[in-house]
């Protein structure tokens, strides 16, 4: 099961979600287990069925009036009676003044205590955005990725099949490298997205000349820091025995992380520009998407002709009887 | 060189699927493969130049194999259409 420690993901979004630590820092141990979230209003109330505890749980002003409604000891006892759940953590937003048990409850309880302040609303759906990313489904791939008029081309194959040539074409070219060689892939709502596993920056091997800093060589237009993945494009080397797709009515598709995408099985020989072929696949997955399918289109037109041509072929031979 | 004339007698004619069976068959051969329709003459192994036939229900064709093979392409060829590509 994935986990983030209170601790890093504070360190790391205390920015972006403008959090500050009300509890000691010894509390921040503890692990986020869960990508959703909770407002522990009704437990607050004394309703605990259903209490979804391993959940960050979510205080707003809601909460906060409601505890302030309270006698001093009812407060305490409500409190404490939902901080004896195993809470991984809990955020307080708009940067609201809190009860002054809940602080020493949760203290005691070891239960790490973030202000934000961010409103509810606001903080909810990015803490969501957040935590969705940090627990998607995610693994890393042999491969490029790379940014062709919009459409994420993810480049597999074999080592040595000319990936990073190939890369660099497209980039020299005019189109974005997002990364050579290994891609990290996370799956989010049925859509895949690739980045760099890489946090030093753009930079590729080439084979015969080294490593090489794209970003540097080419321009900031030259990268992208994460793509989603439209197509899989798999070079291969060039096989007579080998089905290679000649019309293009039947898409093959690739599963990754349980979303499936189309697939191209690409043959490659000395001599052919891959770069340009690729620029065509991206171009033709665009036109798809606006409802143009060029094989459809053309077969389509082609069976129209035969079936024209078959009937005053019958008409002519029955006219000529 | 061998040449042989067939007759397309599945009813949908030349279309998509049976272009792409023929130009796959083909392909597996070293000989060169031509098709004849009318005045019209393309290269066996190209998808494109064998769906350009156009070539409907009823209409003759002749099959033309030149190399070390021929024999086998053009029996494999010519079964395509006497097995109507698998259709009607």
């Amino acid at each position: 099961m994935k986990k983030i420690s209170v601790e890093e993901f504070y360190r790391t979004k205390k920015k972006d979600f403008s959090l500050s630590v009300i509890t000691n820092p010894k509390t921040l141990e503890k692990d986020i287990t869960s990508q959703y979230l909770n407002r522990p209003g009704l437990a607050f109330a004394g309703y605990f069925e259903r209490f979804a505890y391993k959940r960050i749980q979510i205080l707003g002003e809601t909460e906060i009036s409601y505890l302030q409604s309270l006698k001093e000891e009812d407060q305490y006892n409500s409190i404490k009676e939902v901080l004896v759940y195993d809470i991984p953590c809990i955020i307080v937003t708009k940067g609201l003044s809190l009860p002054q048990q809940m602080e020493f409850l949760a203290n005691e309880m070891t239960i790490p205590l973030l202000s934000s302040r961010l409103t509810t609303d606001k903080l909810y759906h990015s803490l969501r955005k957040y935590l969705g990313e940090v627990f998607s489904p995610s693994k890393t791939i042999h491969g490029s990725l790379l940014d062709v008029f919009g459409v994420g081309i993810l480049l597999t194959g074999k080592s040595g099949i000319g990936k990073s040539e190939c890369a660099l074409d497209l980039v020299e070219r005019g189109r974005c490298l997002v990364t050579d060689d290994v891609v990290k892939i996370f799956a989010q709502e049925d859509v895949l997205f690739g980045t760099s596993t890489n946090e030093y920056g753009h930079f590729m091997e080439v084979r015969g000349v080294g490593l090489i800093d794209v970003e540097k060589m080419f321009g900031i237009q030259a990268v992208r820091k994460q793509k989603r993945i439209d197509v899989q494009i798999e070079l291969m080397p060039w096989k007579d025995t080998m089905d290679y797709e000649r019309i293009g009515l039947g898409d093959n598709f690739v599963d990754i992380l349980g979303v499936k995408i189309p697939i191209i099985y690409l043959p490659v020989s000395p001599g052919k520009n891959v770069a340009v072929v690729i620029e065509v696949v991206a171009m033709n997955h665009i036109l798809k998407l606006y409802g143009y399918d060029a094989a459809k289109v053309y077969t389509q037109k082609l069976q129209k002709d035969l079936q024209k041509k078959a009937k005053l072929r019958h008409a002519s031979i029955e006219g000529g009887e | 060189m061998i040449r042989k004339t067939i007759v397309i007698v599945n009813k949908l004619g030349m279309h998509a699927r049976p272009a792409t069976l023929i130009v796959k068959a083909a392909s597996k051969y070293r000989s060169d493969f031509r098709i004849i329709k009318e005045d019209m003459e393309i290269n066996g192994k190209s998808i494109m130049g064998v769906m350009t036939l156009a070539a409907e229900y009823g209409s003759e064709l002749e099959l033309v194999a030149d190399g070390v093979d021929e024999e086998f392409l053009i029996k494999e060829i010519a079964e395509l259409f006497v097995s109507k590509f698998g259709e009607e």
